[in-house]
């Protein structure tokens, strides 16, 4: 019996060493730079499922012959820890992805970036939506080439059923009630008028940006209303329950894709998620893009948006390339690039615009082109040191109002009382 | 080793009448005893109480397979919906293409071996060390050994990494195998099991004339059989899915493993969750031969049979 | 009667006095080395030093970029005037107080319930380490199907059996650390069965002979000769269990991410957190240093109880 386990092991080693030998067996060893190309290296996350990155580096290897992108792919899930790590460690890469204005603030304000004011000033700085995010003391360490932003998602079916052509110009109060007006239930078939996804934006960064609030301010009163509009949503049960979306980790895609939610505040990314469905025959629903539910009926909208940037490794082993890189992709080709795939790129103008909305299956009745030109864009979350940690403590905070268990006024003073003795050390 | 007399013996009752009789063994005594009546009783409570127990036990894993078979947006689905309205096989052709599974899953193995391997082996030997050789300062560096499994990898992966970048080790499977084939649980594990072993028969081969690494590779080892198989298995299974550590250290997408494989399926603000999960099927299946192989070295009285002599 | 049967566990080669004793000492030193050494050797390289350095960062500042700066025990200070802190090193107590013994007692039920020779047993044993190998999100998104406070089957069976007053679980401040504790040992309980398993192996059949021919009934048996000789397995599961308890990471942030609010946010979160989350490592090492100490205190406890009993 020792001998046949023994006789196991061995071949179970061998077989193993067999099939893979050192070098890593899913895929080509790494591809070698080919006579005198620069190797560009890209810090990346789930590169297979964005597909903006590969459409940048190809328009930008077929615009510069002579650079080799080499996409480094990391984990969408825990993107930021691994940067980290990596650069604790002295890292090379050549050309950082800021996935998030807070992570982009620590590594500047710890010089792991380059300054890059010069080619943020041939993109041109007028042009470039959520930029401001990036000034610290009139240096910018990153140039942003997406700038994605949040608008109101509807079945149009579903509306057209309920006798409602369009949600146009709506305040929270409208959209409330049109909320209800949409739910049913019929044969078993629960319909919500609407969704609101679990995250703290949903609330915090609307109040935030249509109130002109800001977030790490300690200072929470902006956000009454906001609460009170979303849980009456969900008593009145126009949404699902937030308990429920968070522990059974609804997903939104799914709401909306099945016709469960008629309508759903989201990110401009899932434009590009919803035509790859209905592309794919995975969903048929009829959507439209609409702005935002406002505070007040003057027609002026408010939302809130995030940039996504690129940046120059401290270490870069290539410093120049990389600045040339990033001055195409932040640029107009860079923007018409990911336009084709349907991405918001940071860079607006017309021509930018013009690109966008020639994507196929991309609605194009007037109100979700209007949609698309918010008068105000306010960053989801300002940029700080502070940032992180009062992030946390406002999620917890949001968590408690959320399932019901501290009332709207009682959670708005416990996130003030906390943000300011954890962090801003009142 | 084994024979038919020491598996009669391996019968000896404990904690109970519930201890069933080899089939053979109840071959021979068909014309039973009350005893023997008895005994069958209490076997179908057994089963009664292990079904319900399995029943209860695997429910997730059934959610797990049903949302392998469904649609990407019909997986969490409010209420769950336990079968798939309509049965997706192509999730289980499309994952070979969509990511290198096929090599993630060979990576993984080759970790995952060549780790456990090592484990058992440093892991046994330390062991000895720590519980049949009597020397100044050991239990102190035996408690070292445990104090380190205490503190959060969390805590100092940054630190080790650091030094391993120095070493030119990252990006590499070597970095991973040289940070987890030593660890501390191998070596707590099976010292806690020599101490089991009594004492008098080191003492009885160290009279015969066998050296200390006689005595270990002669009569602990292979009376540790039970052991050394709980050992790798549960390394195995831990290397195998270990995400935090093959992502920090392995970068190029070659020697990723199942489990960073896996979660490549998961965006920046939404994820497959149907191909996560069919990818999750698919690698349980290693685990289960393994398992399915060492759970025969749990049989009871192997261990300490021949002891007497 | 039983305990005379029972094996000296105590190792054997007595303490040196005589000069030939102390070169047979010096003997035992070196093999004893012998056998350690390929372990410990990368033991101290890859995990020892790595420790060694996490806790003197504690007493410095380092966000990883820079080089680190002494700032002695300013982070301990700010620790203990941490609300968070305390909260987080509550829960994760709690958290092991509830999941040691459960874990502890269901693994050994467990263990001896599947140590038996029976048709298809190995299918059983497979069976139970399940839960163990089921990806974490299943396991977290069934879990919290069945705690769904409206209409979750457990609170359906809690009204049938005439509580009105049905737990929120997951939802609620107050009952999801208990749902996290019932969903870690229905978890984990299938891995420290095989431990134990393991370990029932090792006890002498010739134990429970003596036992018989004693008289002695299948509950003495149980206490008299299984559960002393299943001592050093038992020090092995609780220290484990301890460590891994303090340490609970996984589990946690899946099934409710420490929420809701801070119900169960845990030691290891805040570690993560804070160190490769925000970048204050010094911070997050000295919370691991904290932690560290705990579990060693717990573990030294256990470790002196266990050689008292072995004498």
């Amino acid at each position: 019996m020792k001998r046949t386990t023994l006789a196991a092991i061995a071949l179970a080693v061998t077989a193993g060493l067999g099939l893979t030998g050192c070098a890593g067996a899913a895929g080509p060893a790494e591809p070698q730079s080919q006579d005198g190309k620069t190797r560009l290296t890209v810090s990346v996350w789930n590169y297979e499922g964005t597909p903006e990155f590969k459409a940048l580096f190809d328009g930008y290897e077929a615009a510069n012959p002579d650079v080799d992108i080499e996409p480094v792919d990391i984990l969408a899930d825990d993107y930021p820890q691994k940067v980290t790590t990596m650069l604790a460690g002295g890292d090379t890469t050549d050309v950082l992805t800021m996935k998030n204005v807070i992570d982009y603030a620590r590594y500047a304000n710890n010089g792991q970036l380059q300054e890059i004011n010069g080619v943020v000033d041939t993109v041109g700085k007028d042009d470039l939506a959520g930029l401001d995010a990036f000034d610290i003391d009139g240096k910018y360490y990153a140039a942003p080439y997406r700038q994605d932003f949040w608008l109101l998602y509807y079945n149009k079916e579903l509306l057209k059923a309920a006798g409602v052509e369009e949600p146009k110009d709506l305040t929270w109060d409208e959209y409330t009630a049109l909320a209800q007006k949409l739910t049913t239930e019929a044969g078993g078939k629960k319909v919500y008028g609407t969704y609101h996804h679990i995250w703290r934006s949903v609330v915090q960064a609307i109040a935030a940006a249509q109130n002109g609030g800001d977030q790490i301010s300690g200072e929470y009163g902006f956000f009454e209303d906001q609460y009170n509009t979303t849980l009456e949503l969900q008593k009145s049960g126009a949404t699902l329950d937030f308990g429920t979306a968070k522990s059974q980790k609804t997903s939104y895609r799914t709401m909306f894709e099945t016709g469960q939610a008629a309508m759903m505040p989201m990110g401009t990314w899932y434009i590009a998620g919803v035509l790859q469905a209905k592309k794919d025959g995975k969903t048929d629903v009829d959507w439209g893009l609409a702005p935002l539910p406002q505070k007040d009926s003057n027609g002026k909208v408010s939302t809130f948006g995030s940039p996504t940037a690129f940046a120059v490794n401290k270490n870069a082993a290539h410093s120049e390339e990389a600045r040339k890189f990033i001055e195409w992709a932040a640029g107009e080709e860079g923007a018409k690039a990911i336009s084709k795939i349907g991405v918001v790129p940071a860079l607006q103008n017309d021509a930018v615009t013009d690109t966008y909305f020639q994507l196929e299956g991309l609605p194009t009745d007037e109100l979700s082109k209007k949609a698309f030109s918010p008068d105000e864009t306010a960053l989801e979350m300002p940029v700080s040191d502070k940032s992180a940690a009062t992030d946390k403590i406002l999620n917890q905070e949001h968590d408690l109002i959320m399932v019901g268990e501290r009332s709207v006024a009682d959670g708005i003073t416990e996130m003030g009382k906390r943000v300011k003795s954890e962090v801003l050390g009142q | 080793m084994t024979n038919m007399a020491e598996d009669l013996k391996a019968e000896a009752p404990f904690a109970g009448e519930g201890l069933a009789p080899a089939p053979e063994d109840r071959r021979r005594t068909q014309r039973d005893s009350p005893r023997e009546r008895k005994k069958r009783t209490s076997d179908a409570v057994i089963y009664g109480v292990l079904v319900v127990l399995v029943a209860a036990l695997m429910v997730p894993f059934i959610w797990m397979v049903s949302s392998s078979l469904k649609e990407n947006n019909q997986v969490l689905t409010v209420p769950i919906q336990w079968i798939p309205t309509e049965f997706v096989w192509s999730n289980y052709t499309d994952i070979w293409t969509r990511i290198p599974m096929m090599g993630y899953l060979q990576n993984s193995l080759y970790l995952a071996v060549i780790i456990t391997c090592l484990q058992v082996l440093t892991g046994s030997l330390a062991a000895y060390g720590f519980s049949k050789v009597r020397f100044p300062g050991r239990d102190v560096l035996f408690l070292a050994y445990i104090g380190t499994i205490a503190v959060p990898w969390q805590a100092y992966m940054v630190p080790q990494y650091i030094m391993m970048q120095n070493l030119g080790l990252t990006n590499s499977f070597n970095a991973l195998i040289l940070l987890q084939a030593f660890g501390a649980f191998g070596v707590f594990l099976m010292r806690q099991y020599y101490m089991t072993i009594p004492d008098e028969l080191c003492e009885a081969a160290r009279i015969d004339g066998l050296s200390e690494y006689g005595i270990w590779a002669r009569v602990i080892l292979p009376l540790s059989k039970p052991a050394l198989a709980s050992l790798a298995l549960l390394t195995f299974v831990n290397t195998w899915n270990d995400y935090m550590g093959p992502f920090i250290y392995l970068t190029s997408n070659r020697l990723w493993t199942v489990q960073l494989g896996l979660r490549s399926f998961v965006g920046q603000f939404d994820a497959e969750y149907a191909m996560i999960m069919t990818g999750s099927v698919i690698s349980v299946i290693p685990i289960l031969v393994i398992f399915l192989v060492g759970q025969r070295y749990f049989i009871q009285g192997i261990a300490t049979s021949g002891m007497k002599g | 009667m039983t305990t005379e049967t029972l094996p000296p566990v105590a190792p054997a080669p007595a303490p040196a006095h005589s000069r030939g004793n102390r070169k047979q000492a010096r003997r035992n030193t070196l093999i004893g080395w012998t056998f350690i050494l390929p372990n410990f050797l990368g033991f101290l390289a890859f995990t020892l030093i790595p420790v060694t350095a996490a806790f003197a960062l504690s007493f410095m500042e380092w966000t990883s970029f820079t080089a680190p700066r002494w700032v002695g025990l300013e982070n301990f200070q700010r620790m203990f005037q941490s609300d968070t802190f305390w909260v987080a090193l509550r829960n994760t107590v709690v958290y092991a107080l509830g999941h040691v013994p459960l874990t502890m007692a269901l693994a050994l039920v467990l263990a001896l319930l599947l140590n038996r020779k029976l048709k298809g047993i190995g299918f059983f044993r497979v069976a139970i380490f399940f839960p163990y190998i089921t990806s974490l999100v299943a396991v977290a998104v069934v879990w919290n199907m069945l705690f769904s406070p409206d209409n979750g089957p457990i609170n359906q069976f809690l009204n049938v059996i005439g509580i009105a007053e049905t737990p929120g679980w997951t939802s609620s401040s107050d009952w999801a650390m208990p749902a996290v504790i019932i969903t870690s040992v229905w978890r984990d309980m299938g891995y420290y069965m095989i431990l134990y398993l393991a370990g029932l192996q090792a006890i002498p059949t010739e134990l429970y002979e003596a036992a018989e021919v004693d008289g002695a009934s299948p509950w003495q048996r149980f206490w008299n000769v299984t559960i002393p000789s299943l001592r050093p397995t038992t020090f092995f599961v609780v220290v484990m269990l301890t460590v891994s308890s303090f340490k609970v990471f996984d589990l946690i942030v899946v099934m409710t991410n420490g929420g809701p609010g801070r119900a169960t946010t845990v030691l290891s979160q805040l570690i993560y957190q804070e160190g490769i989350g925000e970048g204050k490592f010094g911070y997050s090492s000295a919370i691991s240093l904290v932690l560290f100490v705990i579990v060693l205190t717990v573990t030294v406890l256990q470790f002196k109880i266990q050689q008292r009993r072995e004498r």
